[in-house]
């Protein structure tokens, strides 16, 4: 197991490494030229050139990458090009609100999705399960932006209970929560539900059911246990997209979150922001799921790593 | 074939798809109406319901019939959907069953991969792609599948450890079956469920996620009526032309339920395990 | 409750505080009649706080709230005094400005002549500010007295005063740490900096020695950044903010059905302008540029999709602007480009239209209906809508035949847009436009004197309508929303949202 880990960390590393390199890369090879996304569109392509040689963007590739890697070992990510700012401090300022409306949407996915997934699985074919589907649908299918709007519209505008838009107070949590919780809710209630499906036909349940333990006993503490395991999947998975992929709901909430920041800084070219970004999220990614494959073990003991 | 019958999920599921799916393929005997050219005198037109009228579904913001341009996007965006959804679940089947069989160092390094390319937003990734070979159909799908094969590896690779260590697959190893034996009688049964769930759900997800490429320009360009172009392009009407988004919305809504449907019915159908 | 004796010492004391009372009173006036928080929602979210350090039109507008420039654009379109008395043209390459006395930064330091100094300089030199290139002409920046500066330049710089209107003055102390000061910037303007949320809003408090008594009427300012209409809107009919900027032409029936709310509406200082890459097939033939032109129906475009929130063009220089003057609308004639077409041999073109993405109001409808139209006298067109960096890389590689662009005139001088577009340096890398007469014109263009630039712009378009190696379809409706609390609010035709002078009921 130790040795486990330790290859893992090690792997981490290089990961990390790769994904830098990567993104370094990728940044400089597509078209797009941030002095000119700067500058204003009447700008001499002389002004442009001298930005660009401000920026460091015209030495080699190698030179660049070499020189942010010792930057970034003493925690400097660079300037930001578009707020002229330390990198690390704009997207850092970033987190409070991000980590917010994540946690929150989680929330909201394993409160609402695991319940409605289970009650699916053991009331089959019944009406719950029909409604289930129907709310899975539902979750699935509405384009986030459409439910966002019509929940301000209804809950802002009409009915004035919540706020419209902007980051502050529970209040303004609960509108972007719920339109960023409704898909995975759906996804999560539809596996929980294909899962326990499962585990509650396999052999051992059903020596647990004859062994005289009651339902309740069987259902919550064997088959919940190994249902999780795709459920962690899937939820490792999603808090990658709940970070970064919040965009349109930081956007029509005027959310100040990391999602719009990334996609706002890969549009403006703002090569240390998508870089410090990438390289924060992408450690956390690799932790996360690190930390979900060693749950693996824990919550079935069948899996083992060798 | 009964079996079927007896799951009436599979036939209700597979029977919206169809309509669907036949729906847009009629689409010019449907309506005759011109889905890409405009008419300024009759923008923003109501949905007139049915009964003869010229606008069953009303008209977008330049005047072309919506009617027409959602069935006729049927087929653009079916097409787009399906298309990525096969290739990201064969992609990532092939690479979850690898890395689960095989283990050791393909394991990790297929998974870190996965974990480096999951680290970029899509967005950056279709950036890229759509620099590299313009925006195209082709690269649309590819930004798609790229988005989504993850998924598949992980649950399937998770899937083969489990069922790697258990009893009748030791036995059966001992018995001196082969990988191919394994994979084709013990293992992939079993991941065949959560693969069909997944894919079913990822189906919407595609439809949705090239209505945000296509909105962000790295994807399909106008005129052409996807679905996902007609959502992007009526997020600015929702307020006073709630049609323009909801009409499309309401078709991925139905492809989505055809689409579970069906993905969970088979699901139902197929476990080996499941006695009802 | 006894009643206090008038003792002598009261009597004094009492005439003195009534007397001291009358003549503070204009000043407890205005603080009196100063208050409240208005909060606007703006569209674009602001970069920095240092005024030689952007283009962006909403970051002028809220910096201008925190720092004057040395003149002032009205709506207009005159050019008053703010921190300068008055300006004067020595000569075609001499600036004179004399300064306005007994003015203070927000720290207590006078603003003297030497600021000005210190801001020009250091724009000119500092090639790593934005808005550095412009002021590279600039020979010389002398203080004569602390009230007193003249500018020397390199070459006629006519527009000088129109872009001193976008660069706020700064201390000289801001020299010595940049970062330190940039982290709490002070400036002359009617409201203090107090604090910025990247991204998110910008928090102003008053200005209570301000040297113009009209302003500031309000206690503090929020700018909130919200780029998305929809949420802009929601949040001004909720009653969460009081003044939205880029409002749609679409939104304006849902504005205005909304009680509690004002939809105000102004010609801007904006022409959209869709340019030929005139090095390709299709731009390079004057014959397929008119037939283009003719077969684009401007009127149906402003009428049913901008719902007449735009205006005919009649010049490529926007009414209000020094040369602006009037050519005629230009015609629709679909019959007549076919024939053109048909003689010019090109009966089955091809035609890539290029889009900046998200830019520009419904220009994505726009451009469908243009396919449309040209789609009726032959021409194919494909729409490309791509995002901005990848755009402008097309652009320079003259990847397009028809690039969807417009051009907003800030500062109040359409000297850049000649200057950027129509002559060989700068349009090199863009249009590949040539032609040494405009080129020729342009530098005469640039002295001071208003009579001769208004002469030398209105033949320089004259050659430009005529040649067509642009298409003009409108000039813009800047649409505003404000709440009826407000009072005073102008609808700019810069899009500047300016509330120094708007207070709040």
């Amino acid at each position: 197991m130790r040795a486990y880990l330790l290859r893992r960390l090690w792997q981490s590393a290089v990961t990390l490494v790769g994904v830098s390199i990567l993104v370094f890369v990728i940044l400089r090879v597509i078209p797009g030229d941030p002095a000119k996304m700067l500058l204003p569109e009447g700008a001499p392509p002389s002004a442009v050139e001298a930005l660009n040689r401000h920026l460091g963007l015209r030495e080699p590739l190698w030179v660049q990458y070499a020189i942010f890697l010792r930057s970034v070992v003493r925690g400097d990510f660079g300037q930001s090009f578009q707020y002229r700012s330390p990198a690390l401090r704009v997207v850092i300022e970033r987190v409070p609100a991000t980590i917010q409306l994540t946690l929150a949407a989680m929330a909201v996915t394993v409160l609402a999705g695991v319940p409605l997934g289970i009650v699916a699985a053991v009331r089959q074919r019944s009406a719950w399960d029909y409604a289930s589907t129907v709310v899975a649908v539902l979750g699935q299918s509405l384009p986030n932006f459409w439910l966002g709007i019509m929940l301000v519209l209804l809950f802002g505008v009409t009915l004035r209970w919540l706020p419209t838009s902007g980051f502050g107070g529970w209040l303004s949590l609960v509108l972007p929560s719920v339109t960023l919780a409704a898909f995975p809710t759906a996804l999560v209630a539809r596996l929980t539900r294909s899962s326990l499906l499962e585990i509650l036909g396999q052999e051992y349940i059903r020596t647990g059911r004859a062994k005289g333990l009651g339902e309740p006993r069987v259902v919550l503490r064997h088959a919940l246990r190994n249902a999780m395991i795709p459920l962690l999947t899937v939820l490792g998975l999603q808090i990658g997209t709940l970070l970064g992929g919040a965009v349109i709901t930081e956007s029509i909430f005027a959310w100040p979150g990391m999602g719009k920041l990334v996609v706002d800084a890969i549009f403006f070219r703002d090569f240390p922001v998508v870089q410090t970004i990438l390289i924060l999220s992408a450690t956390i990614f690799v932790l996360i799921n690190l930390v979900v494959d060693l749950l693996y073990t824990v919550l079935d003991p069948r899996i083992r790593y060798g | 074939m009964t079996r079927v019958a007896r799951h009436p999920m599979i036939l209700l599921g597979g029977l919206i798809l169809a309509m669907v799916v036949i729906a847009s393929a009629a689409a010019p005997w449907i309506t005759s109406a011109d889905p890409l050219k405009p008419s300024f005198a009759r923008r923003l037109t109501p949905p007139q319901g049915l009964g003869g009228t010229a606008h069953p579904l009303g008209t977008d913001n330049l005047g072309r019939d919506i009617l027409a341009r959602v069935l006729h996007g049927g087929r653009l965006s079916l097409v787009l959907a399906a298309s990525a959804v096969a290739l990201a679940a064969g992609v990532g089947v092939l690479v979850g069953l690898a890395a689960g069989l095989i283990g050791g160092r393909l394991d990790d390094l297929v998974m870190r991969l996965a974990d480096v390319q999951l680290a970029f937003p899509v967005i950056m990734l279709a950036i890229a792609i759509v620099a590299a070979v313009g925006t195209s159909a082709t690269a649309l799908v590819g930004v798609l599948a790229l988005s989504g094969w993850v998924l598949y590896a992980r649950t399937v690779r998770a899937a083969v450890l489990t069922i790697r260590e258990t009893d009748y697959v030791e036995a059966a190893r001992t018995l001196g079956a082969g990988n191919v034996r394994l994979i084709a009688r013990h293992i992939l049964p079993n991941t065949l469920a959560p693969i069909l769930v997944l894919a079913s759900s990822q189906f919407a997800t595609m439809v949705l996620l090239e209505s945000g490429l296509s909105f962000l320009g790295l994807g399909l360009q106008p005129p052409q009526p996807s679905w996902g172009l007609m959502l992007a392009e009526g997020r600015d009407y929702l307020s006073n032309a709630w049609w323009l988004a909801t009409v499309p919305g309401l078709a991925i809504s139905l492809v989505v339920l055809g689409a579970n449907l069906l993905g969970d019915g088979l699901r139902d159908l197929l476990d080996p395990r499941l006695r009802q | 409750m006894t009643t206090p004796r008038l003792t002598r010492r009261r009597f004094v004391v009492g005439s003195g505080a009534l007397l001291g009372a009358t003549a503070v009173r204009p000043r407890a006036a205005r603080a009196q009649a100063r208050r409240g928080h208005i909060i606007a929602g703006l569209s674009e979210r602001m970069l920095t706080l240092d005024p030689a350090n952007h283009y962006s039109i909403s970051s002028t507008s809220v910096l201008r709230h925190v720092y004057d420039p040395l003149l002032d654009v009205t709506n207009d379109d005159k050019f008053v005094p703010a921190l300068a008395e008055s300006w004067k043209a020595l000569n075609n390459t001499t600036w004179r400005f004399v300064l306005r006395k007994g003015v203070r930064f927000h720290d207590g330091t006078p603003f003297t002549a030497d600021s000005v100094v210190f801001t020009l300089k250091r724009v000119r030199d500092n090639t790593k500010l934005i808005k550095s290139f412009v002021y590279q002409d600039i020979d010389d920046v002398r203080k004569e007295d602390d009230v007193t500066v003249t500018v020397t330049t390199k070459r006629p710089f006519g527009s000088l005063p129109a872009h001193l209107t976008m660069l706020g003055m700064l201390p000289p102390s801001a020299g010595g740490n940049e970062d330190g000061f940039f982290a709490k910037p002070v400036g002359t303007g009617p409201f203090r900096f107090t604090s910025w949320t990247h991204g998110d809003h910008v928090e102003l408090e008053a200005n209570a020695g301000y040297w113009r008594s009209s302003a500031p009427k309000v206690d503090r300012l929020t700018f909130r950044f919200i780029p998305e209409l929809s949420t802009r809107a929601a949040a001004l009919r909720a009653g969460e903010i009081h003044v939205i900027d880029r409002v749609w032409p679409d939104m304006v029936s849902t504005l205005k059905g909304t009680s509690g709310i004002k939809v105000h509406d102004v010609p801007a200082v904006e022409a959209q302008r869709w340019h030929f890459q005139l090095a390709r097939e299709a731009g390079k033939d004057p014959r397929v540029r008119k037939a283009v032109s003719l077969a684009i129906d401007r009127n149906t475009i402003i009428k049913e999709l901008l719902l007449g929130y735009a205006r005919p063009v009649v010049s490529p220089v926007p009414p209000g602007l020094i040369g602006h003057t009037n050519l005629g609308q230009k015609p629709y004639d679909p019959d007549r480009a076919r024939a053109i077409l048909k003689q010019a041999g090109h009966q089955s073109l091809t035609l890539d239209f290029v889009l900046m993405k998200d830019l520009y109001p419904k220009q994505l409808e726009i451009a469908q209906a243009v396919a449309a139209m040209l789609g009726d006298v032959g021409v194919k067109v494909n729409i490309r809508n791509l995002e901005i960096a990848t755009a402008r890389e097309q652009r320079t590689a003259g990847n397009y035949d028809l690039f969807f662009s417009g051009w907003a005139h800030m500062p109040h001088d359409p000297d850049w847009y000649f200057g950027q577009w129509f002559t060989k340096a700068g349009a090199e890398k863009m249009t590949r436009f040539n032609d040494p007469r405009v080129e020729q014109l342009i530098a005469e263009g640039r002295v001071p004197d208003p009579k001769v630039r208004q002469q030398k712009y209105e033949e320089i378009q004259k050659i430009l309508w005529e040649d067509e190696p642009e298409i003009w379809p409108y000039y813009s409706v800047a649409i505003y929303a404000v709440s009826d609390k407000l009072r005073n609010f102008e609808a700019r035709r810069d899009y500047y949202v300016l509330l120094h002078e708007v207070a709040i009921a």
